[in-house]
């Protein structure tokens, strides 16, 4: 048998022990272990397991995915997410669907000190799910809305996607980074102008909140500054090359720290909690990439990203049709695959297609970064959705899902307009040289 | 038969709760690290020696012995929507099979970790900075794995006898 033949089976074997829910990273590191063994040799394959496992697990350059994590873990322990959906309330709150603008926008905010979208949606949804339901907002929005507006925790930095992404494709972390940041503002935009839309044609979804008055708007305010502290140390730390990725997400962790130990709201308990919720996104997010890294040395070997770059490349087609046909496979596989494990499955196949076709390879991350945020918010594999569920136990999934569709329609708009305009993705890290 | 599985299940999740506290120690200590590498380098011009090998290294102490209780607590990202929908006998079979599936990769890369360790301290290899052997730390991956292994036989024997008294 010819090694792209092994290659694409082992690809359908992968899928399949996915489908019969061996753990994502425990099912690539396997497959890419059978795989390489029977394209090299058995020694060579356990060889080249025990070495990815030990050198991810010990590189430097992902240790940055530890601290951002804990910095967001730290950052929702310490009462940042209630001060900051507390502010954006008060601004906003005697709208029509007011309250969940603010979750949107709240979400926008936690997202500048949070780079995972399920810590973001879960501790937004702890603060904002309770509220909504107190001014009786209807389930599918109140839930629907955290689990979308949680999204932005990957597309506006910090970012472990980016950060993922950056490691596995050889790009600046800082350029991602920074690149995420206007789309980032623009899908927030585009989120509260569906809440407004959606609340627009049925009124009775989202009852219009207490008006508050300018000394509580001030006062409502204050609880921002924190969080543009944190989010100014971190990501002008990182500009002015003051810190290094893994050290900009240590500071940013003691920062968060500090203001939960100064305003007294960070418990130990709140603290060890925060540890191990850590651990535990850390290490699941680590043991995909390591097994990534074992299926992309069988894919290495099976030749498989090479050909079918050339392949791709020689289509008689413009390379934006190519590009829209490679996010319709990214849309339909986050259906039914984990964001993170999709992301590390396909970037090194469609990475070597997307730079001969000419296409920007930060702009390329921010779509990937996109497509992920529709991948965690699809049935029937919608991540966030289950960490909605989670909180808002007494809301069946389906109307968590039926809330979600409008802000997918949000989203694909947004895909479209960086497509159109890339530039908006382009500008800023195009004026940075870290 | 499920008094003895108990036993054994207290006692995997305890080892693996345990494993879990060092990682977390291992996680606060690096943030401390890094902390202090950066007050060290930016006001006294004085980084740690080393900080980024013993970052890396506390990194591996981070994941490799927090995987166990990511397990036991089905922490791991894993697909769920098409084997809740098959009958429960479909589902036990399927779930055994991938547990142990689960088991041989961790049973391989303990007995791989382990050589590669070996192979490390026979050639004698050490960090640039600060001297400290690697193999310490690929024999901890090779001791976590055996743990993960436990933990997931638990699970698949807790799997296998659901349902029987």
């Amino acid at each position: 048998m010819s090694p792209v033949v092994i290659g694409i089976i082992g690809i359908v074997a992968l899928v399949v022990v996915f489908l019969l829910r061996m753990p994502v990273g425990f099912a690539m590191a396997f497959v890419g272990l059978v795989g390489f063994s029977l394209l090299v040799s058995p020694e060579a394959g356990l060889n080249i397991l025990a070495r990815d496992v030990f050198q991810t697990f010990s590189s430097y350059s992902l240790t940055v995915i530890p601290m951002f994590v804990f910095m967001g873990c730290i950052a929702s322990a310490s009462g940042i997410s209630r001060r900051l959906y507390e502010a954006s309330y008060s601004l906003l709150g005697r709208l029509r669907g007011g309250l969940a603008i603010a979750t949107v926008a709240a979400c926008a905010g936690f997202a500048a000190i949070c780079g995972s979208t399920n810590a973001t949606a879960a501790a937004m949804g702890k603060v904002s799910l309770p509220e909504m339901k107190r001014y009786h907002y209807d389930d599918s929005l109140a839930a629907g809305s955290v689990a979308a507006a949680g999204t932005l925790g990957i597309l506006i930095p910090p970012s472990t996607i980016f950060i993922v992404y950056g490691i596995m494709t050889e790009q600046s972390i800082g350029k991602l980074f920074i690149a995420g940041v206007f789309p980032g503002l623009i899908l927030a935009g585009l989120f509260i102008i569906t809440v407004s839309l959606v609340c627009w044609r049925n009124p009775s979804l989202a009852p219009a909140g207490t008006p508050t008055g300018w000394k509580e708007k001030i006062e409502g305010l204050a609880g921002v500054i924190e969080t543009l502290v944190l989010f100014a140390l971190v990501i002008i730390g990182l500009f002015l090359g003051w810190f290094s990725p893994t050290q900009a997400g240590g500071a940013g962790t003691a920062g968060a720290l500090l203001i939960g130990l100064v305003r007294g709201q960070l418990s130990w308990q709140g603290f060890l909690s925060a540890v191990k919720d850590s651990l535990r996104i850390t290490c699941m997010v680590m043991v995909i990439v390591a097994g990534a890294i074992v299926f992309g040395h069988f894919m290495a070997v099976a030749k498989i990203p090479l050909i079918l770059a050339d392949w791709v490349v020689s289509l008689p087609l413009p390379s934006m049709a190519i590009m829209g046909v490679i996010i319709i496979i990214y849309i339909i596989g986050g259906c039914f695959m984990d964001s993170l494990a999709m992301i590390t499955l396909t970037v090194p196949i469609f990475y070597p297609v997307v730079v001969a076709l000419g296409f920007d390879p930060i702009w390329f991350g921010v779509i990937i970064v996109l497509v992920t945020e529709m991948g965690v918010i699809t049935p029937p594999v919608g991540v966030n959705v289950y960490v909605i569920k989670g909180i808002a136990e007494d809301v069946p999934l389906e109307t968590i899902f039926k809330g979600i569709f409008p802000f997918l329609a949000a989203l694909i708009v947004m895909v479209a307009i960086l497509m159109l305009f890339p530039q908006i993705a382009t500008f800023l890290p195009s004026l940075t040289t870290y | 038969m499920s008094g003895k599985i108990d036993k054994f299940e207290k006692f995997v999740n305890s080892l693996s709760n345990w494993l879990n506290w060092v990682a977390g120690t291992a996680l606060v200590a690096m943030l401390a690290l890094i902390v202090a590498d950066i007050i060290g380098a930016k006001l006294f011009k004085w980084p740690i020696p080393g900080g980024i090998e013993v970052v890396g290294f506390l990194c591996v102490v981070v994941i490799a012995f927090a995987i166990a209780q990511t397990q036991t607590i089905h922490g791991h990202i894993e697909v769920e929507f098409l084997v809740t929908r098959l009958p429960q006998t479909a589902r036990k079979v399927i779930a055994a099979i991938i547990y142990c599936l689960g088991m041989a990769l961790f049973a391989l890369l303990a007995w791989r970790s382990y050589d590669f360790g070996r192979v490390l301290q026979v050639s004698g290899e050490v960090s640039m900075t600060q001297r400290i052997p690697f193999y310490s730390f690929v024999y901890s991956i090779a001791f976590c794995c055996i743990v993960v292994f436990l933990v997931l036989l638990v699970q698949c024997l807790r799997e296998v006898t659901k349902g029987k008294k």
